[in-house]
């Protein structure tokens, strides 16, 4: 166990999320792969806190969940307006932005 | 007032007239407040011109009133006023001297015009005498242009006057056409002189291949402006104007506009001899030419038009020859007597309404004021002794004399022989003899605006000899004359061509042609140039066009709409990118922060 | 030892990560998502952290956890067995994400002295940790307290169903717009 393979696991991480993201369609699992890169970028934070001393990666990490929560508070409202308006809640239907 | 403040008003009174004509609604459309302001406005163009020659005869020193024109931050190209000097001061007064009779005249001639027309052709005159104005008094060449052009101008409006009338309108369209061709070769020489030299002034000192070059280009100029052969071709033409318009500008004022450029620009033509050759030649050539076409004609116009072009070939061989003065002088007292005979001409067309010579006879009898006014300005033009055109005539021919083996003196010398018979067959046939018609037997004196301006220009077309001495003096030169071998033998030519006249005419009713003449019409009547024109015209120049269309139209063009089209067409591509979904828009984004990671690694 | 419970751990984490991507059932990939939660809470104890180890584990896995499964619940539809996975864009997503990965990991084996040590590190407990939220960094922690604010209302604002009688009608202020244009069409 080193910090290296502490950052090799949190980039893992978070390309697995990464290609959750771009790759899922159900709004909720979106919001699940956001949840596995954010997770990933508190990893970093310990590892760093752990490694490199301080309370500061510690610090970050607990902001990093509070703001984690706010946006799937945010997000799981958004997916329930989106399937209030369109009986379903992939994220193609929202695509008021062209026209 | 100082010659230049006079000069100057000159300019701003028929300025100010055609200004208001312009602006002023209804003042055209009543038609007399617009002629009475244009005939203010040319009595005191008038008036001040003749202020300007009392003071350049007293004074013949050049004085210039300009202001810069065509400024750059370091060079001023050009000026733009007024310049008074011997040549402007004579060329001022015969303008507006000429134009105001005829503006007189104009009152009766145009009086059965509707009114909105009648206002309309002395706005006309208002701005063409503001035209003259500007070209003569111009201190340069630029100026000189300018005011040509407006000339031009004025010109194809007088000319289409009449613009309902489909002849009238492809006459306008002809002058302009022929008359902008040669001005090409103003421009050239003009953009071509300030190459050479850095200055649109007459005065410079050329290298004597390009002053050459110059003054053969300015020449090609007067060759269309002053209707000499081969762009001649329009000034018969142009008689589909008004009768007082053809004297003013086609035979007194305009047309000798391209003489009075050579005269202006004779520094540098004297630089040129090879070009003052070509003149020569031309002028003479121009004047036989003309005066065997004027001998067949039988409209009474025409016949004068023709002869305005071999006058003005004499004027042309005179300045090639480098007799300034000689062909000065002969455009000045030509002025007079043409736009008698031109006055007098349409005075008898209005009391008979045609042109055809056939249709008056014996109309001395009842127009005395006409006629003789008609037999003045026909013994000036034929250079009888005593009258004006002999002394200038004279000049011309003094000049000529022993050039090139004295062949354009020949020709000119056989050319007043002919002016004399075709004048002498008008006289003869249109004004004696008798009547051909009831309209011939029923024509009756003009009213007193017709017949003033005839006997004020009969007077000076009978008398302007004695403008020789004073003429000179305001070049600088004594004017001798002498009756010698010349004159004597010039003056027995012109009485001869009467006499010739009068044995072959005077007898026969109408005018039948005798057998010689009859092939000088077949061959006038085919028009071989005009063809050769129209040839031109048809095969050449509107193949060019045709070909340069295509070109703006299909690569010029074509690459612009390419352009468009291309843009609109990566536009409808592009476009397709944005498809309004968030999750296409992420995976651009995190390619984007890929593509970042990677160059910050490799870098 | 210690390498081997790492290696477990990153193992189910790693593992678990992937099931939530790519499980086709979206129960399972919320469960999964705990179970890698878990992991991760596992390796922060590893790493000194007990404190946010909790944290995450009564936090994320109890809360958010929960919520997503509640979530997942009310935007499924009646008579549906349960809401279907149809992944898009696959390949370029994988493309992506394997480029990122390996520049991220490139960037991380090549840079030396990452593991040297160099302080021995101090355990940073609960109460240094408690220190250093409400003391030196209070300005922070009091301006996230109240974007969670900020965001609970925001979430209620937009989830609020305004017009009980129909669905199409209840958009929020913020999607009203946006319905003008659809209703046109």
């Amino acid at each position: 166990m080193s910090l290296a393979s502490c950052l090799l696991l949190a980039a893992a991480l978070f390309c697995v999320g990464l290609y959750g993201l771009l790759a899922r369609r159900q709004i909720v699992a979106i919001l699940l792969s956001i949840e596995l890169m954010a997770n990933a970028a508190n990893l970093v934070f310990v590892a760093f806190g752990h490694y490199r001393g301080g309370a500061l990666g510690q610090v970050f990490a607990v902001f990093s969940i509070a703001l984690t929560v706010a946006e799937v508070a945010v997000g799981l409202a958004l997916a329930m307006l989106l399937y209030r308006r369109h009986g379903d809640s992939r994220v193609e239907l929202a695509s008021e932005m062209k026209r | 007032m100082t010659p230049t403040t006079l000069a100057l008003t000159t300019l701003v009174a028929p300025a100010s007239a055609a200004l208001v004509l312009a602006v002023v609604p209804g003042l055209r459309s009543r038609g007399w407040p617009a002629a009475a302001l244009c005939i203010l406005a040319s009595v005191v163009s008038l008036g001040a011109a003749l202020g300007v020659l009392s003071g350049c005869l007293a004074d013949p020193t050049p004085s210039v009133l300009a202001v810069p024109w065509l400024r750059t931050s370091s060079v001023t190209v050009a000026e733009i006023g007024v310049r008074v000097d011997g040549v402007v001061a004579s060329m001022l007064s015969v303008v507006t001297l000429v134009a105001l009779s005829v503006q007189v005249f104009s009152l009766g001639y145009m009086h059965d015009e509707p009114r909105p027309a009648f206002g309309r052709y002395f706005a006309y005159h208002a701005l063409f005498l503001l035209s003259m104005d500007v070209l003569v008094v111009a201190p340069n060449l630029l100026q000189l242009f300018a005011g040509w052009e407006l000339v031009g101008v004025t010109s194809y409006l007088l000319i289409g006057f009449y613009y309902r009338k489909p002849s009238a309108a492809r006459a306008a369209v002809k002058a302009f056409w022929v008359t902008k061709f040669a001005d090409m070769g103003f421009l050239a020489g003009l953009l071509t002189l300030f190459v050479a030299s850095g200055s649109f002034g007459w005065d410079a000192h050329l290298a004597p291949g390009t002053a050459t070059v110059v003054t053969l280009l300015l020449f090609f100029a007067v060759v269309g402006k002053s209707a000499q052969f081969p762009l001649h071709v329009w000034l018969p033409d142009a008689m589909e104007g008004p009768t007082p318009v053809s004297a003013l500008l086609h035979a007194a004022t305009m047309v000798a506009a391209g003489v009075f450029l050579v005269v202006r620009a004779d520094p540098l033509f004297a630089q040129a001899e090879a070009t003052r050759t070509v003149m020569l030649v031309l002028g003479a050539a121009t004047a036989l030419f003309a005066a065997l076409l004027a001998l067949v004609q039988t409209d009474i116009k025409k016949v004068l038009a023709y002869s305005t072009c071999s006058q003005l070939g004499y004027m042309v061989a005179a300045l090639g020859a480098g007799s300034m003065i000689g062909g000065f002088f002969h455009l000045t007292t030509h002025a007079f007597f043409k736009a008698l005979l031109f006055l007098a001409a349409g005075s008898a067309i209005h009391a008979v309404h045609s042109n055809e010579i056939g249709d008056m006879g014996g109309l001395a009898r009842r127009m005395p004021v006409t006629g003789g006014a008609f037999v003045v300005g026909a013994l000036a033009l034929a250079g009888v002794p005593g009258f004006s055109g002999f002394f200038s005539k004279d000049l011309v021919l003094e000049a000529v004399e022993g050039k090139l083996a004295s062949l354009p003196w020949a020709a000119l010398l056989a050319t007043a022989f002919l002016t004399a018979f075709y004048m002498g067959r008008v006289v003869v046939v249109a004004f004696f003899g008798a009547p051909t018609g009831e309209k011939a037997e029923r024509a009756h004196e003009p009213g007193w605006s017709m017949r003033g301006p005839l006997v004020v220009l009969g007077v000076l077309a009978a008398g302007g000899g004695v403008f020789a001495a004073p003429f000179a003096h305001l070049y600088g030169r004594e004017y001798h004359f002498e009756m010698g071998v010349g004159p004597s033998l010039a003056a027995a030519l012109a009485i001869g061509g009467f006499g010739a006249a009068y044995l072959v005419f005077g007898r026969a009713k109408g005018a039948p042609l005798p057998a010689p003449l009859a092939l000088v019409d077949r061959v006038a009547k085919t028009s071989i140039v005009n063809r050769v024109y129209e040839v031109g015209y048809r095969r050449v120049a509107l193949a060019l066009a045709d070909g340069l269309a295509w070109i703006d139209r299909y690569i010029v063009d074509g690459l612009i709409n390419l352009l468009g089209y291309g843009t609109l067409e990566a536009g409808a591509r592009a476009r397709a990118v944005q498809t309004g979904l968030a999750p296409d828009y992420v995976l651009a984004a995190m390619l984007g922060v890929a593509g970042l990671a990677v160059w910050a690694v490799l870098r | 030892m210690e390498s081997l419970g790492f290696g477990i751990l990153a193992g189910c984490a790693l593992m678990s990560a992937f099931a939530v991507v790519r499980s086709a059932n979206l129960v399972h990939a919320v469960l999964w998502l705990g179970v890698t939660l878990v992991a991760t809470a596992g390796l922060y104890a590893m790493l000194g952290a007990s404190f946010l180890a909790s944290v995450q584990v009564l936090l994320y896995v109890g809360g958010v956890v929960t919520l997503m499964i509640f979530g997942l619940m009310m935007t499924r539809r009646h008579g549906d067995s349960g809401p279907q996975i149809e992944d898009v864009r696959s390949a370029p997503a994988a493309l992506a994400a394997i480029i990122l990965f390996g520049a991220t990991a490139w960037a991380v084996v090549s840079t030396d002295g990452l593991d040297a040590p160099v302080t021995p590190p101090p355990a940073v407990g609960p109460a240094a940790l408690g220190r250093a939220l409400v003391r030196d960094h209070v300005l922070a922690f009091e301006t996230i307290s109240m974007l969670l604010l900020v965001a609970i209302v925001g979430a209620i604002v937009i989830a609020r169903r305004k017009d009980p009688g129909g669905a199409a009608a209840a958009a929020p202020a913020s999607a009203a717009s946006v319905a003008v244009p659809k209703a046109a069409e």
